[in-house]
């Protein structure tokens, strides 16, 4: 077993982490609600998208065990993920999908 | 062979596997899922093109979406990943018994999310007649989730196969591990996709006004 490996979380720290996940889930299923009563619009959407990223960051980084890992596979990741967060708004926004659905 | 043999032999067969310090098999699962982010992307971006174009006839997906089913399907798929790294901690400690159950645990929570993507794709057809051809947003809807969804039927069969093997072996050899370690980063990258599509697909969509 490597170094590395002995900073790894705990079975009851894991479960920690699936308790946060799962309130972070509520959070984001409550703020649909909240909308549809009170129309938040881009506030909305920010905060979903923040709380969806927030999500995303846990399960890399703690499930995958990429803030574990070598610094190679986190590039290759975070390349691959960067790369296509890049292309895609281009496309979005080209097409004019970003400017309708922010207005 | 001699044990000086041996060691080169084992040197040389470490280097040539291992050649960046990680092993060959495991750089590659992450270079195949760096890779799926541009596959998913596409799919996404089609979805977001589509979803609340106007024009066509037909139902829109954003206008039946179920959200207290689709949370509890997404929150099980999330607790799986919690069940699959349990597994591969377990693995890590030697506790094949414990790696064995929370192995079947994910394939099991699996195979419960791929069932109400069933149920949802079956009342989205039968109930309100919105169909892969109905509009461009229902294709891409399904198009997307559909794809998601094989990747989930994917994952619980390698799930099943490492189970498998462990119960008729007795356990998972450090070969198999390995294994266990890389449908675990597979099974996790499924999870975050979700995560990604349960916010911009499900969250946020909106119908055409």
């Amino acid at each position: 077993m490597s170094s590395e490996e002995h900073s790894h979380p705990t079975p009851g720290q894991y479960w920690k982490i699936a308790a946060f996940l799962a309130v972070v889930t509520a959070i984001e299923v409550a703020m649909f609600y909240i909308d549809r009563q009170l129309e938040l619009g881009f506030l909305n959407a920010a905060v979903l998208l923040a709380l969806s990223a927030i999500k995303f960051i846990v399960v890399v980084g703690w499930f995958m065990h990429v803030r574990y890992e070598k610094p190679l596979i986190n590039r290759f990741f975070a390349g691959g993920f960067v790369l296509a967060c890049a292309l895609y708004l281009v496309v979005l926004t080209a097409l004019g999908v970003v400017a309708i659905r922010g207005g | 062979m001699s044990d000086l043999a041996h060691d080169v032999g084992v040197d040389a067969h470490h280097e040539e596997h291992e050649s960046t310090g990680i092993e060959n098999r495991k750089l590659g699962m992450w270079v195949f899922l760096s890779s799926e982010f541009l596959f998913f992307g596409a799919l996404i971006t089609n979805y977001l093109l589509y979803s609340n174009r106007g024009g066509f006839e037909g139902t829109y997906p954003a206008e039946i979406y179920d959200i207290p089913f689709t949370s509890v399907s997404s929150f099980v798929l999330l607790m799986s990943s919690l069940t699959m790294v349990l597994a591969h901690n377990a693995l890590s400690r030697n506790d094949q018994n414990g790696a064995r159950t929370w192995l079947f645990a994910t394939a099991a929570l699996g195979s419960v999310f791929l069932g109400g993507q069933v149920f949802e794709f079956y009342e989205f057809i039968t109930v309100y007649e919105m169909t892969l051809s109905t509009n461009p947003a229902a294709s891409a809807f399904y198009v997307l989730t559909g794809f998601h969804g094989t990747h989930v039927a994917l994952g619980v069969i390698m799930l099943l196969s490492l189970w498998g093997i462990s119960r008729r072996q007795g356990g998972l050899s450090e070969r198999h591990g390995l294994n266990l370690e890389l449908v675990g980063l597979y099974w996790h990258f499924v999870d975050i996709i979700w995560i990604v599509i349960f916010t911009v697909v499900y969250l946020l969509s909106v119908p055409p006004v």
